[in-house]
């Protein structure tokens, strides 16, 4: 083997070749700066928009949702609405469809659906998202969870649950799936029951950990509680004597209202038919109206303390004052007027108490059209009641100048114009206080309410003893109460079908207040269309009226003023006795 | 100087070193503080469950059903009521 000595290779001994090596080191230089370039570029000019996408991958914005306020009746112990945790069942079509057969019946027995429902509406491929059922309860859903059927996946809503169901429905309303009141106290208050929901910015580890706050918190604000003028006690009460009354009488619909005299809270508002507003496929229809304000109609004989409380106020009657109403029929401007018995020569008294048309419409005679509007109006009539509560009707009543004598005779005695029964009760505190009426409320009312003076209070006073005679043994007799005593009025107000008043469809309603030497109740009753036992208002609207009254002035503790034989007696206290 | 410089180095490791500390401490409590939020949400919610299944339990409806039909109870007659006024049983007992 030749040896070659190192510095005899042939390479070597070339001429090198000087822009070789220029070209590496320029190339190398090259290379260099085209780094620096790119560093600068990262550190320094997206610095910022790299660390944003790097804390995008482990940031997470979390909407923290508010909680709906509670709602209570006047008590503050007896819930009404509340919102409880519920779960979102969703699905992924395109992975449930993998699930077998034994895991979509189990799923849907769980969710209380038919098993061809739940195939059918993850049928289609198009869509990543489908839910399955809302308002799952949390327990159910976790049974879901454990199945582990795939594509099924939860999401955390809140359900929202009234205890007392039906007996309430109208008074609290509902409010729907996102939480925004659709009905009632729900949606009258709305705004003072919903929340604002909060946000926050946090740093999660690798187990879903929330290892730190990125941004201050936006705390959620809960929804403030709410506090109704309602007692749950009073309208349970009413409510069955309403629903006694309906089945009794065979009713179309029935309607009731307790006021408090003293403070205008409304303690109790029942409209028949209810509904459950738990059960979502329930709120709709007929029933979901409450007929307490929103249905008006023809009060009939209901009206005519109000018309006569105005001729005795204006001073046009005095209480000596005689009509003849004769034998039960009366011309008057071109129409027959009649009573239902005769009656003879009747003062005020007599007319409140026989409750004759003929007589208010010769009471009405002696009246301008005009200072008869200003005081219905006065009253509250034809106008919408001052009162936060969805749906609230302001009835009928035309201008005063287009009223012709006849329509000025009908409607002293409660035809021709339209009421809603919250209107009529709200009215009938004038008597109950001292000419004054009293604004309403649906919450629980801290200090005095305003009032509207209508009659003066001498007036307010006679009219209390002229009710009081009505409702008396000569009068409605049923709305009698054991140790109460109670005034009010009966109406019977035949219903306008097809543009004519019927001869067998009637309306029968009882308005009064009780005890009569305080009075602290207003109570309104109406019954519409009753088809057995009888139709006038003091048979029909009367005992529930009574049956009302005995029930809530037990409850709120009234001292009875009418004598009562007592059963018990208390034992005189000795010297030396229990102390 | 030298000696100074080493002081100071050991001085910043301890700072450093604590630094590290604290803020894993400070990640470790509000884990504690985030696990607390949770379970006074869980106990809000128990508390609202609780309160509607007393009230699902104290409904005038059952509790009226179960009195007159079970307990065989009558609404309470003013015959049958003694009714005191407030304030005077003790003017009345005097002489």
């Amino acid at each position: 083997m030749k040896r070659v000595g190192f510095h005899a290779s042939p390479v070597l001994g070339m001429r090198p070749v000087f822009w070789r090596a220029r070209l590496v080191v320029l190339v190398l230089l090259l290379a260099f700066m085209a780094l620096a370039v790119k560093a600068l570029d990262l550190q320094v000019l997206s610095n910022e928009f790299l660390q944003r996408q790097g804390e995008r991958r482990y940031e997470r914005t979390l909407v923290l949702p508010a909680t709906r306020g509670k709602i209570f009746d006047r008590s503050g112990t007896v819930v009404l609405a509340s919102s409880v945790p519920a779960r979102a069942i969703w699905a992924v079509p395109e992975e449930f469809n993998r699930a077998d057969d034994a895991q979509v019946r189990q799923l849907a027995d769980l969710l209380g659906l038919p098993v061809g429902e739940l195939r059918q509406r993850t049928a289609g491929d198009a869509r990543s998202f489908v839910y399955l059922r809302r308002q799952v309860p949390v327990d159910v859903a976790r049974r879901i969870s454990a199945l582990k059927i795939p594509g099924v996946q939860q999401l955390p809503e809140t359900r929202r649950i009234y205890p007392e169901g039906d007996v309430l429905a109208h008074v609290v309303g509902f409010a729907n799936i996102e939480d925004h009141g659709i009905e009632g106290a729900e949606l009258a208050f709305d705004g003072h029951l919903s929340g604002q929901p909060g946000m926050r910015r946090v740093i999660r580890d690798r187990l879903g950990r929330i290892v730190e706050d990125v941004q201050a918190i936006v705390p959620p604000t809960d929804g403030h509680n709410l506090r109704l003028s309602i007692d749950a006690g009073i309208q349970f009460d009413v409510w069955r004597a309403l629903q006694d009354a309906l089945a009794m009488h065979k009713a179309q619909a029935g309607t009731a209202i307790v006021l408090d005299v003293q403070t205008g809270e409304i303690l109790a508002m029942v409209s028949l038919p209810s509904y459950d507003p738990n059960e979502t496929a329930q709120r709709s229809g007929p029933a979901v109206r409450n007929r307490v304000v929103t249905d008006t109609f023809e009060p009939g004989s209901i009206m005519k303390p109000f018309t006569a409380a105005l001729a005795l106020d204006s001073g046009r009657i005095g209480l000596d004052t005689q009509f003849d109403t004769g034998n039960g029929r009366y011309a008057y401007h071109g129409a027959v007027i009649s009573d239902v018995s005769r009656n003879g020569r009747l003062d005020v008294r007599g007319i409140i108490r026989q409750s004759s048309n003929i007589g208010m419409t010769m009471i009405a005679d002696r009246l301008d059209a005009r200072s008869m509007w200003t005081t219905f109006s006065e009253l509250g009539f034809g106008r919408v009641p001052n009162m936060l509560f969805p749906g609230m009707a302001s009835g009928r009543l035309r201008p005063w100048q287009r009223w012709r004598p006849i329509e000025q005779a009908t409607m002293a005695y409660g035809y021709g114009l339209s009421v809603s029964l919250l209107q009529v009760a709200r009215a009938y505190t004038a008597f109950a206080r001292d000419g004054d009426m009293v604004s309403l409320s649906m919450v629980r009312r801290e200090g005095r309410p305003t009032s509207v003076q209508v009659y003066t209070p001498e007036v307010a006073r006679l009219m209390r003893g002229m009710l009081e005679a009505a409702a008396g043994p000569d009068g409605a007799r049923l709305a009698q109460v054991r140790g109460y005593r109670v005034a009010g009025k009966s109406g019977t107000a035949r219903k306008i079908v097809n543009g004519h008043y019927s001869k067998n469809k009637y309306r029968s309603s009882f308005v009064g207040f009780a005890p009569v030497s305080d009075p602290r109740i207003v109570v309104a009753v109406s019954i519409d269309e009753p088809g057995a036992g009888g139709y006038y208002g003091g048979r029909v609207a009367a005992p529930v009226f009574a049956d009302i009254v005995s029930g809530t002035l037990r409850r709120m503790g009234v001292r009875p003023d009418a004598p009562v034989d007592a059963l018990v007696a208390a034992a005189p206290a000795r010297e030396g006795g229990i102390r | 100087m030298m000696r100074l410089s080493v002081v100071l180095a050991g001085l910043l490791m301890v700072s450093a070193l604590s630094l590290v500390t604290l803020r894993f401490q400070a990640r470790e409590l509000f884990m504690q503080v985030e696990q607390l939020k949770v379970g006074a949400h869980d106990l809000e919610n128990d508390w609202r469950r609780l309160q509607l299944k007393r009230a699902e339990l104290a409904r005038n409806a059952r509790i009226d059903a179960l009195a007159r039909n079970e307990l065989h109870l009558v609404p309470v007659d003013p015959e049958r009521t003694l009714y005191l006024q407030q304030g005077q049983g003790r003017s009345e007992g005097q002489p």
